[in-house]
């Protein structure tokens, strides 16, 4: 492993160690028992509550009932600095505190009759004479007209005052700025896509990011806006339905990225695995838990199965999977569903890294290539072989035959002045590759004495074809073959096409030569007429090369 | 002299073919014109020949294939090629001259030249000599062989390992191709300068070399002053 993520692991590390120590408590909760009715005395410090319920399932109609919680306070506050009681409870209620009402949320008992009132996150300050280290009683009178059979105390909290209410604060905002990255990360990603829109990929991810960001700011919301326990249900639901996006997008993305066979049918059916939990239960913390379990588990087999084939990244990805499941083992539910989720969009975002830079790395590649690609025709005519055979020839002519010479030194002229035209060019009229082999047989004429010829079928003047790809199939006509008994070849370019694809065949027709079997390697010229059709058609064509009776058949397939 | 030409360009083959003509005149025997490789190597074979004019790249094939059967037998090799990087390795192999195209008659002219004149070529830098065993041709580095014997129209290679290798070619076309290392002591000895350890007259002026591994080699009386000279 890279020692650059040493620093990123120790802050993990000391994060998790900060989180796990939190101080000591400054109370002690006891049963808390239920009592349906309504009556003042039921808030004294010293009432006989034995014969109250334990447990109550259901309190219909929004009646009003008690509810008293013996409490130990530890130790009693520093003076001027009073302790505040934080309370996580369904329905509208009063607090008493040793008997003195100390607060209230909503009007308990009236619910029927007046507007909702009150938050499910409540904070009150509880007097300082009140909190000296001792017994103390807390007595809830609730009613819970919306939802009848939540009754209970979710969470029970006893501290300072001012810290109760500043220590959400603060874990909200971190969790808001942690947000924000995503929402930046959705933001740029998005528009990464939109700028090439067969990436999708970096679409999935951006919609990972942002489905996230939503998810935090769902759950942290709570600290600063106040949400009535009739509303707490669509806050749960939308967390349902963010948690079921991401739990399905993080394998979906995975998969992308490490493509496994019968990929359809396996995403279909996890898909279905996850509206399954998504719609059975009504219990919002197992729901979230077996998504983010099956999320979890089927990422890991994706992940291991790019491990497996040894696809790129996928290593340190299995890593970042370990390393939630272990958070997941170390944290309760809340912050390893967040701790995780986050290293596994870690996880996500290095893989895209990894591919962008691939995609930079190919197309460098290709400018290279094509670089290469104009170099090589250029090279066509000053490498040796065709230069000085003609230059030879020429001579002779000159020597020989003046006037021949003339016209000899004319073709030549005209050849080289079309290679300069088609030179930088990656798809030519093909009308103007025709004229460049006729131009080319014209010279070869005058080096071997023999009589070429030319035919054309179904040539559409318009169509366009990369530079030289049929002068060097004419090439290697000229160079492999001899000629027929009447010292001639043909050379005969037939075009076809319809709607899947375009088909140029070009067929030789000449003696062959005896080849001592070291056609095993491909000639330059092959590679060539390949490297240029990948440069126009990517691998959108077909190229096929065979002997047959009369010479040689070359054909090109372009497919639309 | 009966000479092959082996090119797959018409043009160049008959300019080389009339130039030819020219210079040998009446000395012409035979004159041929081949433009495969397959077909040359079968009339290489077959006919017995002078002198072989060889392009290199016949229709897109390698001809050192053909260079290599071309420089183990009896005649010598002109290479005429477009591709002059070639001519080093050309060299190695023991031609006895390399045109490089394009050429006029004065260059092909000195390259005959060579072959009628017997004419020695000091710049060669011979790396093999290249003997023909049953079913292929062996290169043998030069720096292995220690003294060169003529028998009749072949050769015999003495090497540094104690075997006797043969050649076909005759102790005079070797001579010619050798001459930076080797020299003719005798009529029918060619011997690498470098091996020779001493030189001893032996009573009635019988000269004699002694070579480093010991063996001994007779000085042609003609020859003794000359070598004593170039080796000392």
């Amino acid at each position: 492993m890279n020692l650059r993520f040493f620093p990123n692991l120790l802050l993990i590390c000391f994060i998790l160690l900060a989180t796990s120590c939190s101080q000591n408590p400054v109370f002690k909760e006891y049963q808390t028992v239920f009592n349906v009715g309504d009556q003042q005395e039921w808030a004294a410090k010293d009432l006989n509550d034995q014969y109250w319920e334990k447990r109550i399932a259901l309190v219909p109609d929004g009646q009003v009932f008690w509810s008293r919680t013996k409490i130990d306070i530890l130790k009693t506050p520093e003076s001027l600095h009073p302790y505040g009681l934080q309370l996580h409870v369904y329905g509208e209620y009063e607090v008493f505190w040793d008997g003195i009402l100390i607060g209230k949320n909503g009007n308990p008992g009236q619910e029927a009759i007046l507007d909702p009132e009150g938050k499910m996150w409540a904070t009150f300050s509880i007097p300082t004479h009140l909190t000296e280290a001792g017994e103390h009683l807390l007595a809830l009178r609730s009613s819970l007209y919306y939802f009848p059979d939540h009754i209970g105390i979710e969470e029970l909290e006893i501290a300072y005052y001012d810290d109760l209410l500043t220590d959400r604060l603060i874990e909200s905002s971190y969790m808001h700025l942690f947000a924000g990255a995503f929402l930046i990360a959705y933001f740029y990603f998005l528009f990464l896509f939109l700028s090439d829109k067969k990436e999708y990929a970096t679409l999935i991810f951006s919609i990972s990011c942002l489905l996230f960001f939503i998810l935090i700011l769902a759950e942290f919301v709570k600290a600063y806006v106040p949400i009535h326990y009739s509303m707490h249900v669509i806050r749960l639901q939308i967390i349902g339905i963010l948690m079921l996006g991401i739990s399905f997008l993080i394998p979906f993305y995975f998969s992308m990225q490490f493509p496994f066979p019968k990929r359809k049918l396996l995403l279909t059916i996890y898909a279905g695995v996850l509206l399954f939990f998504f719609l059975s239960k009504y219990v919002f913390e197992l729901t979230a838990n077996n998504m983010a379990l099956s999320m979890w588990l089927f990422s890991f087999g994706i992940v291991v199965f790019g491990v497996y084939k040894k696809m790129k990244g996928a290593r340190l990805v299995l890593l970042t999977l370990l390393l939630s499941v272990l958070i997941g083992f170390a944290t309760p539910f809340n912050k390893s569903l967040f701790a995780g989720f986050s290293l596994i969009l870690l996880g996500m975002f290095y893989l895209l890294s990894l591919r962008i830079k691939e995609q930079r790395l190919a197309y460098e590649n290709s400018l290279v290539q094509s670089t290469r690609l104009r170099l090589e025709l250029l090279k066509k005519n000053i490498q040796p072989h065709f230069l000085m055979n003609t230059l030879t020839s020429l001579i002779d002519w000159v020597e020989e035959a003046p006037k021949k010479g003339v016209l000899f030194i004319e073709a030549l002229a005209k050849e080289f002045d079309l290679f300069n035209q088609i030179e930088n060019q990656t798809l030519i009229p093909i009308s103007q590759e025709i004229t460049l082999c006729r131009t080319h047989l014209e010279i070869m004429e005058y080096r071997k004495e023999i009589n070429y010829f030319w035919e054309e079928e179904g040539i559409d003047p318009e169509e366009k074809i990369p530079p030289a790809v049929f002068h060097t199939l004419l090439e290697n006509g000229i160079t492999h073959s001899l000629p027929l008994e009447d010292n001639s070849i043909k050379f005969k370019l037939i075009f076809e096409s319809n709607n899947d694809y375009k088909c140029y065949t070009f067929l030789t027709f000449a003696t062959a030569i005896r080849q001592e079997a070291n056609n095993k390697k491909e000639g330059t010229g092959l590679k060539y007429i390949k490297a240029r059709l990948t440069e126009s058609y990517q691998s959108k064509w077909d190229f096929t090369s065979e002997s047959t009776n009369q010479g040689w058949k070359n054909t090109i397939k372009i497919y639309s | 002299m009966n000479i092959l030409i082996v090119e797959d360009e018409s043009r160049i083959a008959k300019r080389i073919e009339r130039m030819t003509r020219d210079i040998f005149g009446d000395n012409l025997q035979s004159l041929k014109y081949i433009n495969t490789l397959h077909e040359a190597l079968r009339f290489i074979e077959n006919n017995s020949l002078d002198l072989v004019l060889l392009d290199l790249n016949l229709n897109g094939d390698n001809g050192f294939d053909l260079l290599t059967t071309a420089v183990s037998k009896s005649f010598h090799t002109i290479v005429i090629s477009a591709y002059k990087d070639q001519a080093i390795t050309a060299f190695e192999y023991g031609v006895l001259d390399f045109v490089p195209k394009p050429f006029n008659r004065e260059r092909l002219e000195q390259a005959l030249h060579r072959a009628i004149a017997n004419e020695k070529i000091e710049t060669n830098e011979v790396k093999f000599l290249a003997i023909k065993k049953r079913h292929r041709i062996q290169l043998i580095p030069i720096e292995d062989v220690l003294y060169i014997k003529g028998a009749g129209a072949y050769t015999e290679l003495f090497l540094a390992d104690g075997k006797k290798e043969l050649h076909d070619k005759s102790l005079e076309k070797l001579e010619q191709l050798l001459s930076n290392t080797f020299e003719r002591i005798h009529k029918s000895y060619l011997v690498k300068m470098s091996e020779i350890k001493e030189i001893i007259v032996e009573s009635g002026s019988k000269y004699m070399t002694e070579l480093k591994n010991g063996e001994r080699i007779p000085i042609g009386r003609t020859k003794y002053k000359d070598i004593k000279a170039k080796w000392l």
